[in-house]
């Protein structure tokens, strides 16, 4: 290893008041024997008790890893589930006999495990990323108490699921520090690297199994992040930009359709959305008619799953109304939770249908063929076509922008809920512009643009969220009537409903304070400077 | 939720250490994060766990808060289970904390900052009636108190009942009877009258075994090294039935 890394692990190991334990893992070669390891250790140091185990292992995370991006790691091993931090310090366990294939976190025992865990994951569920056997050598290594103060393991593992004899990972050794013996690890690990030669494996063995698994260690973002160049040709960058939207749509279908967590269509329309705000955008890049096509293809995809949506949020939203209704009615609101979730059930039996359909299959097919060949396409139609990106992005920011100003102002107490919720719709416009192009403009502009631009749409986005859902409960009025307990339910609601309009009143009078700062003269003048 | 159990008794000898040792050593087994402090300056379970008893800058430092306690933890041989060390310095435990404000108040202080990383804190007491005691009666949500059948046994128990319902809100107790010798009939008439005029007493309780007795020279706990006797069986009884009947956390204590 170089001596750069050396020193790096080095204070890993040294530097171990606030994460007490380390792991550090190796790839072993073929004929890599770990006896040897006796003869280099430091005295008192030795081995001994050594045993041989094997079994299996699986390992979990969100789709897009939000685990793994808290440093956090979820294993399946010996009858637990165990939850490990920075420096694979085990910081809960719960005993679960099997390795489910999803785990919803407010499902676990409750304990240290699940909080870290559902504080981690929000809203989404627990995936098996990979499923490994193994055989495993245990070397204990001691000090002169017989007390172990390091560990060895040497792994032989395979992919389970897969054919074994191609789905074997590479062997790997682990040094595991025991808590308050970091300086005996600290001479093991310079027998295996100065004396042994043994090389840190750059990728962890779970890592490599997810790999091999057919996944992605580092998951799926719903995110674009794509680089692009100011000059680079609106056509090549629409058609990069929307490649990228169609995989996260494609990836997250299939997690849509089987309902693992509420994310899965979320991120899936969020990216259609996207989709159509770069078709409408850049609409001079692509051919009119086949434009038309997809655009209306899109929006019906997003028509069809816009109610399972809102009907999510509601009831993910449910529990922060229901603590707002007095106590004695409280209990009364639970015939509401059961109408939403029935009527949640049925949206959700007809989007399934329309996102397994023949017609949403061909979308994605024609759409990706469409978008492949698009630059080689005739520019007849396209008279942006090979615009600089960079130009048309300035031009339309600035564009959305000064719209966007000028139906804020036409905003007044009167205005019907509708212009809030248009004016919502184009800051969803603007807020995929930045999100897209931002990178081609100075972030001094971007950034604070993009600052009040989310205080501005948190504000109407809780206007039309209160908006929806008090329209859903009056549409839910009737059913409720003719329901067991549907009087005292409707008493509630009605309270209900007051605190969803006190809500909303919040929320309008909150516009007029972040319109002003939205389209301050200050930043009118910033973005007709740099965009315009 | 974090439970810090305390295993207590005015006499010595009566199996303190051996039940710290093994319900510690059950709770981490059952997946719980656990962590063991030996308070006894004579530091038989750090003995037991093979740890050097020794503790940087010492009980006085350790008490006044004047040490970095996640550095002084160490790591035992099983998952999940961790030590913090004796130290023969814990023998003046009384006289730091009697310099100290708040004396009876210190011991949950050091404690505070670990609850977030332990299921479950086991305090392993010398025999005394002390400071340090009193100390330990506020930082416990329960004390675990062997009794050894045996004519002063409900005497002592009485006076230990006596100083913890003084205090205010004090731990919950719970006993259990320790090195029974099922065939005594003396042992057998005491451990049914304790049990029968105290509901703290619980219905598991620990035998006079030579296992017991052979955790000194194996230095690890019964269920490493004998799982199928009668000791290992007891423990798990009286571990299944202490988390049974502990009452539910409070909040703040």
């Amino acid at each position: 290893m170089t001596a750069v890394a050396a020193t790096l692990l080095s204070c890993r190991l040294a530097r171990l008041g606030a994460v007490p334990t380390v792991e550090l893992e190796y790839l072993a070669p073929a004929e890599f024997d770990l006896s040897a390891v006796r003869d280099y250790l430091p005295a008192p140091l030795h081995v001994d008790g050594e045993r041989f185990e094997g079994g299996e292992r699986a390992f979990y995370d969100t789709f897009d890893r939000r685990l793994r991006a808290k440093q956090l790691r979820l294993i399946h091993e010996d009858g637990f589930l165990r939850l490990f931090g920075a420096g694979s310090r085990e910081l809960g366990a719960v005993a679960s006999p099997s390795a489910p294939a999803t785990i919803r976190p407010d499902e676990l025992e409750a304990g240290a495990l699940r909080t870290s865990v559902a504080a981690a994951c929000e809203v989404r569920t627990l995936l098996r990323t990979a499923r490994v056997r193994s055989d495993r050598r245990l070397v204990p290594v001691l000090d002169d108490e017989g007390k172990t103060v390091a560990r060895l393991v040497a792994e032989d593992a395979v992919v389970v699921g897969g054919n074994d004899a191609e789905n074997s990972l590479r062997p790997r050794l682990r040094l595991v520090a025991v808590r308050g013996y970091e300086r005996a690890a600290e001479r093991v690990r310079k027998v295996l690297e100065d004396e042994l030669r043994l090389a840190p494996a750059a990728e962890p063995l779970e890592d490599e199994a997810i790999t091999r698994s057919g996944g992605s260690p580092r998951g799926v973002s719903p995110n674009v992040e794509l680089e692009l160049s100011a000059d680079m040709p609106a056509e090549r960058a629409a058609a990069a930009l929307s490649l990228r939207l169609l995989d996260v749509i494609e990836s997250n279908l299939p997690g849509t359709i089987a309902d693992i967590d509420i994310e899965f269509l979320h991120d899936l329309r969020v990216a259609v959305r996207r989709t159509r705000a770069l078709q409408r955008e850049l609409k001079k890049v692509f051919p009119p008619d086949e434009l038309a096509h997809f655009r209306a293809e899109f929006k019906w995809v997003q028509q069809a799953s816009g109610t399972t949506r809102d009907l999510d949020v509601y009831l993910l939203e449910l529990d922060q109304f229901t603590e707002e209704v007095p106590e004695p009615q409280r209990s009364h609101l639970k015939l509401l939770r059961t109408l939403l979730r029935e009527q949640r059930g049925s949206e959700r039996a007809q989007m399934e249908q329309a996102l397994r359909s023949e017609r949403a299959g061909k979308l994605f097919v024609d759409w990706r063929e469409f978008l492949e060949r698009l630059p080689s396409e005739p520019a007849d139609e396209r008279p942006s076509a090979a615009t600089p990106i960079g130009e048309m992005a300035a031009w339309r920011i600035e564009r959305v922008y000064r719209r966007m100003v000028r139906m804020g102002a036409d905003i007044d107490d009167d205005s019907p809920a509708e212009a809030l919720h248009d004016l919502r719709k184009k800051g969803k416009e603007l807020r995929y512009l930045l999100e897209f192009f931002s990178p081609l403009f100075p972030s001094k502009v971007t950034k604070p643009m993009g600052k009040t631009l989310k205080s501005l749409q948190d504000a109407l986005g809780r206007f039309q969220d209160r908006e929806v859902q008090s329209h859903m409960i009056r549409g839910l009025g009737s059913e409720i009537a003719t329901r067991p307990g549907g009087a005292d339910a409707l008493m509630a609601i009605g309270v209900l409903l007051e605190r969803l309009e006190e809500h909303q009143h919040d929320a309008r009078a909150e516009f007029s304070e972040r319109f002003a700062a939205f389209s301050a003269a200050e930043q009118r003048e910033l973005v007709k400077k740099t965009f315009g | 939720m974090t439970r810090v159990l305390a295993t207590y008794n005015i006499k010595g000898g009566v199996g303190k250490t051996s039940a710290a040792v093994n319900l510690a050593y059950l709770a981490a087994t059952g997946g719980a994060q656990t962590l063991l402090w030996d308070l006894d300056p004579q530091g038989a379970s750090t003995y037991v766990f093979r740890i050097k008893p020794r503790v940087k800058g010492g009980g006085r430092k350790l008490v006044r808060g004047k040490s970095d306690v996640d550095a002084l933890i160490k790591g035992t041989d099983y998952d999940r289970l961790e030590l913090l060390p004796a130290d023969f310095s814990y023998r003046h435990m009384d006289l730091a904390l009697a310099d100290s404000k708040k004396p009876t108040r210190r011991l949950a202080r050091v404690l505070e900052p670990l609850r977030e990383s332990y299921d479950y804190i086991f305090l392993d007491c010398a025999p005394s009636i002390s400071l340090v005691s009193e100390s330990v009666f506020e930082a416990a949500d329960a004390l675990l108190v062997p009794l050894v059948p045996a004519t002063l046994s409900s005497r002592t128990f009485d006076q230990l009942r006596q100083v913890v319902a003084d205090g205010d809100g004090g731990p919950q107790v719970l006993a259990f009877l320790s090195m029974v010798d099922r065939r005594k009939r003396l042992h057998r008439e005491l451990a049914e009258s304790l049990q029968a005029d105290y509901p703290e007493v619980l219905s598991a309780g620990i035998p006079n075994a030579s296992d017991v007795e052979r955790m000194g020279p194996q230095r690890t706990v019964v269920e490493q090294f004998a799982p199928r006797g009668r000791a290992a069986q007891a423990y798990r009884d009286l571990w299944a039935e202490i988390r049974e009947r502990l009452e539910p956390a409070v909040d703040a204590r």
